[in-house]
């Protein structure tokens, strides 16, 4: 009887629907799917009602959260903070800027763009995480280090300035930043307006589905093993290293996808969005909904960016700052993050 | 040492943390379906020697062979793939997870040996009926076996223990020793440090006495236990702890 009990223990098959209702996010009851699928509805329909200048406002909100889901992985369910992932969004940025910048007149140019701007991201993190995983560094240097990366990324890219660093025919632009980058395109398609309101919820939705899957399933579960007891996991014949690099490789390719909408949103980049300003903002999404439930960070992370954006674009120059005493106010009184907390609470209320 | 057909060898293991000695050149071979317990008071190495054979610690000096393998410079993860078991002083299992996550965790992880050992075990600890449940929710002995089970899961040829019984009740004691005993006649390979003398009574097959981090004394329960030295630095602690 225990072999039969023990295989059926094998916690949750490998089916889709399974693994997306596994204990590893909120909103897990039909109830709660409801809502999400309304959610979802809405985003759908809304372009019917909104002009393309609002639809593209609203796909600005939503484009900075594959980077707060990487994040929330890492850090969240992997217990590794990293305050580095606007460097990875910079670098998916820039790389498809030079890359389709240099191919206006192939019809796969922007998406060798992607391609490479995803891998350049990837390869970064595999080399930069190599180095700090696999020497083992303690880790409450691995936030600095990553602050770090960013910092050195955006001093370097505002120095960029001249004929000398145009690469191809496509010049960095210093502080200026990189401007004139091309939307990606299918055949007459370009994704703007509209087209990149739905490309921007398109991805934003794949990356939320797979990554949901992807806590529920084993490689998620190591990762929690991994937080709660390092040393526990690798005597169970895991290579802990790998494992973490993995997930940075992973949560820097999320940060890359938001690199590439942003791209398109306003088809240009500068070193400010690795700056240290910026750096800090995916912490502060990531803790004030909830790290470790991707739907509250991906909740939150939209919340906050439409915040910013209002407030900044009403002419106040407080925008930081009320973010920045939100998280304060947040690690006070719900340390679990805002928006986990209240599900929590409607949950308890209801039942 | 006269036996070639150790599973596990461990020669002239030295280890020092800053001024403190830990392992002086310990000498330790384990044959296959063999149990042995390591005892010692306090402080006397018996924690730091089982880091040493797992590779949380590396050694100073000496070497370690594993199954015909030198494994001394192999890394912790490395070595439970070639059949190393541990559980540690402290209870490990991950209470965040539930008893079938903890076990499919273990299953993933470890080395591919067959499970039968941790069929018998989960059979015999009784915690085939409680998969379900949040390992936080377990009582103590059982968290103890679940960490046990844990390590058994892929089919270690070694299980090392570092004081399972501790904080057990008599009767717990007792039914650890049991499904131990059976473990090691199916065939594993078990070393056990324990403080409970009962214990180390019901189990063993041979004990190795630690002390201030050198091989003190090594024989049957009842030789070891006849000497007056190991009396002098063990067993009055041994009162203490059973009292
Ligand atoms: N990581 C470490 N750093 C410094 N000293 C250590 C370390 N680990 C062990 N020691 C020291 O090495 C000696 C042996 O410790 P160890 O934990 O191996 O003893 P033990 O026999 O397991 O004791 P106990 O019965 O209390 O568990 C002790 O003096 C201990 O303080
Ligand atoms: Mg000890």
């Amino acid at each position: 009887m225990s072999v039969a009990a023990a295989s059926r223990a094998a916690p949750r098959g490998s089916g889709l629907a399974r693994l997306l209702n596994g204990p590893h996010d909120i909103g897990r009851t039909p109830g709660a799917w409801a809502v999400l699928a309304a959610g979802l509805a809405s985003f759908l329909v809304y372009p019917h009602w909104a002009t393309a200048f609002q639809a593209t406002n609203v796909a600005y909100y939503l484009l900075n959260i594959p980077m707060a889901l990487g994040l929330s992985l890492l850090w969240g369910y992997g217990g590794v903070l990293s305050f580095g992932q606007v460097a990875f969004f910079a670098v998916a940025g820039y790389v498809y800027g030079i890359v389709a910048g240099n191919l206006p007149d192939a019809p796969w140019g922007t998406w060798l763009g992607v391609v490479s701007g995803l891998g350049a991201s990837a390869a970064l993190a595999a080399v930069f995480g190599y180095f700090i995983f696999y020497a083992r560094v303690a880790a409450w240097i691995v936030p600095i280090l990553t602050l770090v990366l960013a910092l050195l990324l955006s001093t370097f890219l505002g120095l960029t300035a001249g004929s000398m660093w145009t690469v191809g025919q496509v010049p960095l632009g210093g502080y200026n930043g990189m401007t004139g980058i091309p939307a990606l395109q299918v055949g007459t398609l370009t994704f703007q307006d509209y087209a990149f309101y739905y490309l921007t919820v398109g991805v934003v939705v794949l990356c939320y589905i797979g990554l949901r899957a992807w806590v529920n399933a084993h490689r998620g579960q190591v990762l929690m093993a991994i937080r709660e007891d390092t040393l526990r996991t690798e005597l169970l014949g895991y290579d802990v290293r790998r494992e973490q690099l993995r997930a940075f490789v992973l949560a820097a390719t999320l940060a890359g996808v938001s690199g590439l909408l942003y791209v398109q949103w306003g088809n240009y980049i500068t070193p400010s969005v690795t700056g240290l300003q910026q750096a800090a903002l995916p912490v502060v999404w990531v803790a004030v909904g909830g790290r470790d439930s991707l739907l509250a960070v991906a909740i939150c992370t939209f919340l906050l960016n439409q915040l910013s954006y209002v407030l900044s674009s009403a002419g106040n120059q407080y925008a930081l700052v009320i973010i920045g005493a939100l998280l304060v106010a947040v690690m006070m009184f719900a340390p679990e993050g805002i928006v986990v907390t209240l599900a929590r609470r409607t949950w308890r209320r209801r039942r | 040492m006269s036996d070639g057909d150790a599973l596990l060898r461990a020669e002239g293991l030295c280890k020092r943390f800053g001024g403190v000695v830990a392992a002086q050149s310990i000498d330790f071979a384990l044959r296959r379906g063999e149990l042995r317990c390591v005892i010692g008071p306090n402080g006397a190495g018996k924690s730091t020697f089982f880091s040493l054979l797992c590779g949380i610690q590396r050694p100073d000096a000496g070497r370690i062979v594993f199954d015909g393998r030198d494994i001394t410079r192999l890394k912790p993860f490395q070595r439970v793939r070639l059949g190393i078991g541990l559980t540690f002083q402290t209870n490990r299992a991950f209470h965040a997870m539930t008893v079938a996550e903890n076990l499919e965790t273990a299953r993933r992880g470890g080395a591919a040996g067959d499970d039968v050992h941790f069929q018998t075990a989960l059979a015999s600890f009784g915690l085939a009926a409680q998969l379900e449940r949040p390992a936080s929710a377990l009582p103590h002995h059982e968290l103890q076996w679940l960490e046990i089970c844990m390590a058994l899961r892929r089919g270690p040829l070694l299980l090392l223990l570092d004081e399972p019984t501790a904080g057990m009740s008599p009767a717990e004691t007792a039914r650890t020793a049991e499904v131990l005993t059976a473990l090691a006649a199916d065939g594993l390979a078990i070393a056990v440090v324990e403080h409970d003398i009962a214990f180390v009574r019901q189990v063993a097959q041979t004990v190795t006495v630690l002390h201030q981090g050198a091989v003190f004394a090594e024989g049957s329960f009842a030789e070891v236990t006849a000497r007056d030295d190991v009396r002098r630095i063990y067993l009055g602690h041994v009162h203490e702890a059973a009292a």
